[in-house]
């Protein structure tokens, strides 16, 4: 992509730093919104392994549904077209953000909003949720340290309660 | 003692003595004091006014359950609170109080005047009375009841304070840190399991504070409790709500109890899921039921316990009990021992345990059994009291400052009814105890009907040779509701408690009858010679005490109160003037005004700049939805009108969706990309409701297609280029894609790069010129459409908003749905048969297309309106008739839909819905407006080049 076009984010690129935990803007990444009749149809098309079990995160590959899937990486993934398989694969890099939630009041930070129990929220798992009205994705990368994914019109609102609710 | 404070004894602090003030005069308490037990201390007995009569009230009980002395608390600008009860208020330096519903002043109300006239405010007395004339009661009467019957002054500024909330999740929630409660915590503590412990007050021990026997083994329990790692105690918190699934809701208050106002939230919002609950929440002491009960220094015979030994406060300087239970005793013998002189006992039965006489004997009471109070003399304050023999009705006159009345105890089964499980009578203790739960808890303690204090004896109300009907024996203190109230409901035909309590209102609104439901019911239950058990028990409804919104709406408010959805360009909108409207969630530019432009002014100067040159706009918050899979075409054959399989990649279409019932839900452009994938747009506010039923289809109608669907509405910004020379602007920034008129025909897409960045570049158009839709990842479009302004200076190019986008729009006959239709409009109807597949077998709403109603003439349909003065702009929502000159009410055949100003043709446009409109073509329509009636021609909806020559260039 051209470097002289600017990326234009939802929220500011400034750490919110407060007392046992930060908030930060993760940096860009592709996603994909994996969709698949099977987990062996879609490891035949990305020729990797999947996580089979929801909530299970696999190589960057969470499993948020009994026919969907989410990959996050680095690298660009090719779109198949007419494999015939019954699998979708959709580009939606640009569709969320990632606010990283870290410290040791990451989790107390999460249920300011979110019902979620995080003491029985193993690391490695992912789930779609809600904050507040807001839907988000919780990935559980550490035992302090969460990304947190919200589609982008909705991040400046999800910014604003988490910074409000670390300042409490 | 020093006034009414006790020499020794209390849990307040007499190092740390704290100044308040009350209705404007200058108190003096200590920490630890309650704003009840401050006030009493210092000799005050009148602390409310009551709600109906404007009666003098005092302080009745010691906890939440106080039902007169309800006070407001001012904390500054903003941060008024009206209706808290004295005895929850902890006293703090500078603390602010007031009383309420009185005027000019406390003690000289005018309102008193209820009071002797309260023969004609009898229950049932509003409904009654002020029902006629009807336009009477929104202007005189309510307005007028309003002011005279009520509670504090609802606060009237913006509430500066912030509140936080927060979900928890434990497997032990403990209600109640009284001994109950606490022994629930201990016995659990050395367990994994997570625990919460929760109590309304400012330290734990509940009943154990009026107990200085309990002290050591309180202090014991709670040093354990806070080093226990697995426990988490809240104090100052009300646990308000029981819902479904062990869901408990609570509030902790965090401030209130400080000197200053600070930056940290005022109060905060516990959701807790609980694995079990246990509810240990106590007993509330039930008053007795007689003439004058309600005269300040009439008090339960426990808050007189709590106020000498928790506050060391004495009640009064000469005390007498009226009591039906060995509890009042032990109250009574409690206070001697603090140092509190008591008058008399009254007991109401004939005989009870020796050991009470031996003990009442022995500190020289005096003791009057098989006797009841039958007045109360005294206005602020108890002067003295009336009272007889229950039989033969011989009276002695006791002169006292206090009356304490002990009538037993009602189990607090609030919460536990709120989680709906079961309550059994027991008749030896005159209440409802919890029964079969229905959630994963259990009661323990007094709030299970299991305590110590003895026995008693339950009396409705006590015997009085007095005229029953003539005397005020209040029974809901707070609502204003007196025992020949209800005997009146029972005359008047009402039989279940549900309908008595609504009549009379008793244990109603904030009160949810803690003092009064159980007298109520004994009462009904005699007047209808009927068990307790068959006339009913009403419901207890959360909240348990009162919450402030505040708390409630924790973080709702401000910008917070709800997201609103902006795009990626809305920051350059907002630099560049832009005046915004919210769509759905969305924030939209509306239109870009020049200096000195109103709103006309620059819409019509946007439109003439779309059709003479290029304009630009941020159609970023269309619905996208990505449609994979092998059954893709098959899958949006089925859900849209029009046939979608023969669509060749590349190529765009119009898809038009029905509900079931055949009428249109939305529109939108769709683009097939590859034989299995569709980009689908939908309109900015059913993005997510089409979606859903889309997706309600695939898993429920027909899930046996490969086929996924994936929202993208926020993967893309799309910047729509409209106008002449679109092209020409867009050409040099474009590769990978011919962008010549042959190898791009209108209703096309095709993938490349724009500025470097990839897009999916649509050529479609809502405005009737030439015009793309630019679609580039999210992030890239305030950069992107930054780059076509700059390049676009050379055509002066124009940003335009949603106001410029309808009148093009409308300029063209395309219809916005939600707008021009409303849910009962068929395609047929719109105007768009021409989109709904005649040869289709099947598509969602084809079958009710056949409906009689929908096939029948007369039906609403939408048609275009040209006024006959060009000048006139017809207000949308303006009703149709078709002859002016009929009788009023006229018939009304239709209305306006969309109405503009068009700068482009020198006059106004319209869409109406009418009547069998499509044959009225040419014919003559009535629009009464505001002043005059305006006329109206039928016209086709196409008002601007309808050959489409301006389309395909």
């Amino acid at each position: 992509m051209s470097d002289a076009l600017f990326r234009n984010e939802p929220v500011s690129s400034t750490p919110c730093v407060a007392d046992g935990v930060s908030i930060s803007l993760a940096a860009p990444l592709k996603r994909y919104s994996l969709r698949a009749r099977t987990a062996e149809a879609l490891e035949t098309v990305l020729n990797a392994k999947v996580p089979q079990k929801i909530g299970a995160t696999e190589g960057g590959i969470a499993c948020l549904g009994p026919d969907e899937w989410f990959l996050r990486t680095a690298a660009e993934t090719a779109m198949p077209t007419d494999t015939g398989l019954p699998v979708a694969i959709t580009d939606i890099s640009e569709r969320s953000i990632c606010l990283v939630v870290e410290g040791p009041r990451a989790a107390e930070l999460l249920m300011t909003g979110c019902p979620l129990d995080f003491d029985n929220f193993a690391v490695g798992r992912a789930t779609r949720t809600i904050y507040e009205t807001v839907e988000i994705i919780i990935i559980r990368e550490g035992e302090d340290r969460f990304h947190v994914e919200v589609w982008r019109s909705f991040a400046a609102w999800l910014w604003t309660a988490f910074t409000a609710a670390a300042s409490h | 003692m020093s006034g009414y404070r006790l020499e020794n004894g209390g849990r307040i602090d007499r190092s740390r003595p704290v100044e308040f003030s009350f209705d404007g005069n200058p108190y003096q308490g200590f920490a630890g004091d309650t704003l009840a037990s401050a006030l009493l201390a210092n000799g005050i007995s009148l602390f409310g006014r009551s709600f109906k009569y404007h009666r003098p009230r005092g302080i009745m009980a010691a906890g939440s359950e106080e039902p007169n002395a309800l006070i407001s608390v001012d904390r500054g600008a903003g941060r008024f609170t009206p209706n808290l009860r004295a005895t929850g208020v902890e006293i703090h330096a500078g603390l602010n109080a007031f009383s309420q519903n009185r005027w000019p002043s406390l003690k000289r109300d005018f309102g008193a005047i209820n009071d002797r006239l309260g023969m004609f405010f009898p229950a049932g007395f509003y409904n009654k009375t002020f029902m006629w004339p009807r336009s009477f009661w929104e202007k005189l009467y309510e307005p007028a009841i309003r002011k005279m019957a009520g509670l504090g002054d609802a606060p009237t500024q913006e509430d500066p304070d912030i509140y936080a909330s927060t979900y928890a999740h434990c497997d032990l929630l403990i209600v109640g840190a009284g001994p109950a409660g606490i022994d629930a915590a201990l016995e659990a503590m050395g367990s994994n399991k997570r625990i919460i412990l929760i109590d309304e007050q400012d330290e734990l021990g509940g009943g154990a504070l009026a107990d200085p026997a309990l002290w050591p083994w309180l202090e014991r329990s709670r040093k354990a409790l806070i080093d226990a790692p697995n426990v988490t105690i809240l104090t100052r918190t009300t646990a308000f709500g029981y819902y479904h699934d062990n869901f408990i809701g609570a509030v902790q208050r965090l401030t209130d109890h400080m000197p200053n106002n600070s930056d940290s939230p005022r109060e905060k919002l516990w959701r807790v899921r609980a694995g079990e609950v246990v509810l240990a929440q106590g007993a509330i002491e039930r008053p007795l039921v007689f003439d004058g009960n309600d005269t300040p220094g009439v008090m339960l015979s426990s808050a007189a316990k709590v106020f000498a030994n928790r506050f060391g406060v004495a009640v009064g300087t000469s005390v007498a009990l009226m009591t039906a239970h060995d509890s009042g005793w032990h109250d009574v013998f409690a206070l001697v021992k603090a140092g509190v002189g008591i008058k008399a006992v009254i007991d109401v039965r004939t005989e009870l345990s020796s050991a009470l006489l031996d003990e009442a004997s022995r500190l020289g009471i005096n003791v009057y059994l098989n006797h009841s109070v039958t007045g109360v003399n005294g206005r602020h304050r108890v002067t003295s009291i009336q009272i007889c023999n229950n039989d033969d009705f011989v009276g002695a006159r006791i002169d006292c400052d206090t009356l304490l009345m002990a009538g037993g105890w009602t189990p607090s089964v609030h919460l536990w009814s709120h989680s709906k499980g079961s309550l059994a009578w027991r008749d030896d203790i005159g209440a409802y105890v919890p029964d079969q739960p229905n959630e994963n808890a259990r009661c323990v303690g007094a709030c299970s009907g299991g305590w110590d204090f003895g026995s008693g004896m339950i009396v409705d109300v006590l015997p009085t040779p007095k005229d029953q009907s003539r005397i005020k024996a209040f029974v809901d203190f707070q609502n204003d509701v007196t025992a020949k109230d209800i005997k009146l409901a029972v005359r008047e035909g009402f039989r279940s408690i549900e309908h008595i309590k609504r009549y009379t209102t008793n244990g109603m609104a904030t009160d949810q009858g803690k003092t009064s439901n159980l007298n109520g019911l004994q009462i009904a239950s005699t007047a209808l010679a009927k068990p307790v058990t068959d006339i009913g028990l009403t419901s207890f409804r959360p909240p348990y005490t009162p919450q402030t919104f505040g708390a409630l709406a924790a973080h709702a408010k401000g910008a917070l109160f709800q997201p609103t959805r902006t795009t990626n360009i809305d920051g350059w909108a907002a630099e560049n003037g832009a005046v915004f409207e919210l769509v759905a969630q969305w924030r939209r530019a509306r239109y870009f005004p020049k200096m000195g432009e109103d709103m006309h002014a620059a819409v019509n100067r946007e439109c003439v700049a779309v059709r003479s040159s290029v304009g630009i706009f941020d159609a970023s918050t269309l619905g996208k939805i990505e449609v994979v899979g092998p059954d893709a075409a098959e899958f949006l054959n089925r859900m849209y009108t029009n046939p979608w399989k023969a669509l060749e990649p590349g190529r765009c279409r119009y898809g038009l969706l029905l509900k079931e019932d055949g009428f249109i839900t939305d529109d939108g452009v769709s683009a097939r990309l590859a034989p299995d994938r569709f980009h689908l747009t939908t309109t900015t506010g059913g993005a997510a409701r089409v979606l859903n039923m889309m997706e309600d289809y695939l898993q429920t109608e027909w899930p046996d297609l490969d086929v996924w669907l994936t929202s993208t509405t926020e993967q893309y910004a799309v910047i729509a280029l409209q106008g002449p020379n679109a092209r020409k602007l867009l050409e040099p920034l474009v590769e990978g894609i011919d962008l010549s008129a042959d190898a791009f025909p209108h209703m096309a897409i095709r993938e490349g790069t724009i500025c470097g960045i990839p897009t999916r570049l649509f050529r479609v158009s809502f405005t009737g010129e030439l015009g793309f839709e630019i679609n580039v990842p999210t992030a890239y479009g305030r950069a992107v459409w930054e780059h076509l302004m700059a390049e676009g200076a050379k055509f002066d190019i124009t940003p335009y908003g949603t106001e410029a986008m309808h009148v093009l729009r409308a300029e063209k006959g395309f219809i916005i749905v939600g707008q021009d239709t409303d849910g009962t409009i068929t395609p047929f109807d719109a105007g768009l048969d021409w989109a709904a597949g005649k040869k289709k077998p099947d598509f969602v709403g084809k079958r009710s297309m056949a409906r009689p109603d929908i096939v029948a003439p007369g039906r609403k349909q939408l048609v275009g309106l040209l006024t006959d003065d060009p000048n006139v702009v017809l207000e949308e929502g303006a009703q149709i008739v078709a002859d002016p000159r009929q009788p009023i009410p006229m018939t009304m055949i239709g209305h306006v839909t969309s109405s503009y100003w068009s700068e482009t043709l020198g006059r106004s446009i319209a869409f109406a819905l009418v009547a069998g409109g499509h044959e009225m073509m040419g014919g003559m329509l009535y629009i009464p407006m505001p002043g005059k009636t305006h006329e109206a021609k039928v016209s086709g909806m196409v008002f601007y080049d309808a050959e489409g020559a301006r389309l395909h260039v």
